[in-house]
């Protein structure tokens, strides 16, 4: 081979390996570098991410009864791309699925390709739209799977239990509080389509299962809840309240036990609720507590040690003038003992023990019984109250505050605050939810009591306790509160309602009544608030006289329930026909005077 | 003659035929069986797919029927059904109430406590 050949060989060889060199750069350029990116290219062409939805847990209460479940529904959706046959389509689906034609037609000629017909279908209406598309060769339509979210028992619990929106999501309520574990953790499943459609089941990909959501078990007990409900309707219904508000606690546990408020809405129904019924009044309501709030005077007095139970303060005679402004008590007391103060809820008195420990160690007291902040319950929405720093406080705020005026707080932190003095002096923390468990019954977390601190010592709050069994006395405020058989401490509330343009509106009343049973070994406390009570006579509209009555028979019905053993020696104490209106209307007649210059200042016990 | 014959005729290589035989049925069993064993595939897993959205329906008509039971057994449809009439509520007796709840009693009495009514009363 001459030199000129072997050179031209050579060249070609060169340029062959160039070329295949360029080859094998592209090609491992493709396959290796971007391969991630072609491989997703073609996977869109075929493949896709069928999304497995995992389904939201149940709400159960203490008896594991079901409050919130979900059942099967589909969703009607339409491909506008593949209808066949519109006007039949539209004759056919608006018969099945009671849809106005006209309306189906314009959402079918929105021009828009994917149109949700109706959502939340039942499976058998479903099934039998399907039977007649196919026997009528109708396309088009399509079913997608769902669930709804019911709620067996309407609208009791309602502000507890709460609702979902249409994406399954917690808005209000435990279902929203408890979202992170109700909703559960969707699964996915990566699957071929054949050119029909169908699926190739041999060439799934990767897949994971989904984590349906944990069941959410609460402390509510519902026979309990019953009971309260019923009476809430009951005073509804004699009463006509604007509002009001029952609550049952556990007070060594914080356990809410029940929990009603009106005006109220049904669960299944809840697109027709108006946002005033859909309230937790419980929880983001503010009251002025009224006397209610004496105890915590009393409570921080004692504490203190500034006065014994058995300390006299002098009550001015039903009149004292204080700061340039007159204080008034609904009847005429010189001498009272602390515990009289209580039992006959003395504004002047309970003004005079807050005296004793001053502005700051009272307001101290006042945020160590948990008002001014959120109690932490797991409900959405809870508010703070109000309640202003001693800085901010007028000179006559020390004489206003102990009688439940000029503060802001919510009934659960006035259950808790009374709670506080049923379970020896420990600031518990409410709990509405039991436990989180697995749908196959595994336990996930229990939450166990939680006290948040000692405010007052045991001793105290034994004083306190002793003081407001008189209450629920002859002599007390709250004699129609009393339970046949059992032993009641509770106080009395009647405060005047705060007008929303400044100062208070005349002759209307928040009414209250806190109290615990048995008086000994407390197994609950409960409170009860009417907003605007309308009574037959406005001097009827008390506390003692109306929220009292309540009580006592949502008190006794519970003890029944709970098997309380009734105190052998009171057990015919007080008939319950106790309760009725005539004998407190005589109470009432005969110290009428008296409480006319109560009212004019805004406090009655 | 016979040796010219003997000399221009091929042998049949039997080994190598048999060999060659297998070869190719081995393929085509192979070939056949990767078919057959293909279209298994597929028909199992349509089968799968039908068993699947069985499963579902049944879990589906399942669910359907315990919310059934739920909102047939709830507290409210219970009372509503109490206010109808259709069912009745008898006090239960205190002679028929068994309290586990023992009463708390003095020091001197016996060690040994009921809990439970006597059967005379029941």
């Amino acid at each position: 081979m001459n030199p000129n050949s072997r050179g031209r060989c050579v060249l070609v060889c060169v340029v062959l390996i160039i070329l295949f060199s360029i080859f094998s750069f592209r090609l491992i350029y493709l396959q290796a570098i971007k391969h991630d990116e072609y491989a997703g290219l073609a996977a869109k062409k075929n493949v896709y991410q069928q999304i497995i939805h995992a389904e939201r847990g149940s709400i159960l209460d203490a008896n594991n009864e079901v409050l919130a479940h979900n059942i099967p529904v589909e969703t009607v959706v339409a491909d506008a791309t593949h209808l066949n046959d519109v006007d039949a389509i539209i004759e056919l689906v608006s018969r099945e699925l009671r849809l106005p034609s006209e309306q189906l037609g314009e959402k079918l000629n929105s021009g828009r390709r994917y149109v949700v017909i109706k959502r939340e279908v039942p499976a058998a209406t479903a099934r039998a739209l399907r039977e007649k598309l196919r026997a009528n060769n109708l396309r088009g339509i399509y079913f997608e799977d769902d669930a709804t979210r019911i709620y067996p028992n309407g609208s009791m619990l309602c502000h507890v239990i709460g609702f979902t929106d249409f994406d399954h999501h917690g808005i209000q309520g435990v279902e929203a509080s408890m979202e992170e574990y109700l909703h559960g953790q969707d699964g996915y499943r990566f699957i071929e389509h054949n050119r029909a459609g169908k699926e190739i089941v041999p060439y799934r990909g990767q897949e994971r299962a989904p984590r349906d959501g944990y069941q959410v078990h609460l402390t509510i007990d519902l026979g309990l809840q019953n009971i309260v409900e019923n009476e809430i309707d009951a005073a509804m219904h004699q009463y006509s309240p604007q509002k009001a508000t029952i609550i049952l606690m556990r007070p060594q546990t914080g356990e809410i036990m029940a929990m009603a408020n009106r005006p109220n809405f049904d669960l299944n129904l809840r697109s027709e609720a108006k946002p005033e019924q859909m309230k937790n009044r419980a929880v983001i309501d503010m009251m002025e507590p009224g006397s209610t709030f004496k105890i915590v005077a009393a409570a921080a007095a004692l504490n203190e040690r500034k006065v014994r139970p058995d300390s006299s303060i002098f009550c001015e005679n039903g009149l004292w003038n204080f700061g340039g402004t007159a204080l008034h008590d609904h009847r005429t007391f010189s001498y009272l003992s602390v515990r009289e103060i209580l039992v006959k809820s003395s504004n002047i008195g309970a003004a005079k023990l807050a005296l004793t420990v001053g502005d700051q160690k009272f307001y101290e007291y006042i945020r160590r019984f948990g008002f001014g902040e959120r109690t932490g319950i797991e409900l959405p929405g809870e508010i703070n109250g109000l309640l202003r720093p001693p800085r901010s406080w007028s000179k006559i705020s020390i004489t206003r505050i102990p009688m439940g005026h000029e503060i802001g707080v919510t009934p659960l932190q006035m259950t808790v605050a009374m709670a506080t003095i049923a379970n020896g002096g420990n600031l518990i923390m409410p709990r509405i939810v039991k436990s989180i468990t697995t749908p196959d019954g595994k336990t996930i977390s229990s939450l166990s009591p939680t006290v948040l601190r000692q405010v007052i010592s045991p001793e105290t709050a034994r004083e306190i306790g002793d003081a407001l069994r008189g209450v629920v006395s002859d002599s007390g405020t709250a004699a129609a509160a009393a339970v046949p058989g059992f032993v009641i401490a509770g106080k009395t509330g009647t405060a005047q309602k705060v007008d929303p343009h400044g100062g208070y509106e005349h002759g209307k009343y928040v009414v209250s009544f806190a109290g615990y049973l048995p008086a000994d070994h407390p197994e609950f406390v409960g409170l009860v608030v009417l907003d605007d009570a309308h009574t037959s006579k406005p001097e009827l509209n008390y506390g003692g006289l109306v929220a009292g009555p309540i009580f006592s028979r949502v008190a006794e019905r519970a003890a029944r329930y709970l098997d309380l053993e009734p105190h052998e020696e009171i057990r015919k104490a007080i008939p319950v026909q106790r309760v009725e209106k005539s004998t407190p209307a005589e109470r009432v007649r005969r110290t009428a005077p008296a409480e006319r210059i109560a009212l004019t200042n805004a406090s009655r016990n | 003659m016979n040796r010219s014959r003997r000399r221009n005729c091929n042998a049949v290589n039997a080994a190598s035929l048999a060999r060659w035989i297998v070869m190719t049925a081995f393929l085509a069993v192979a070939g056949l069986s990767y078919v057959y064993l293909t279209l298994q595939l597929y028909h199992l897993g349509e089968h799968r797919k039908a068993i699947e959205n069985e499963l579902v329906t049944l879990r589906a008509q399942n669910d359907i029927a315990s919310g059934q039971i739920t909102a047939l057994t709830s507290r409210s449809a219970l009372q509503r059904r109490l206010k109808e009439g259709y069912l009745t509520m008898i006090p239960i007796s205190e002679a028929n109430i068994v309290r586990l709840t023992i009463p708390a009693r003095s020091t001197d009495e016996d060690a040994i406590q009921p809990v439970a009514n006597p059967s005379t009363t029941r």
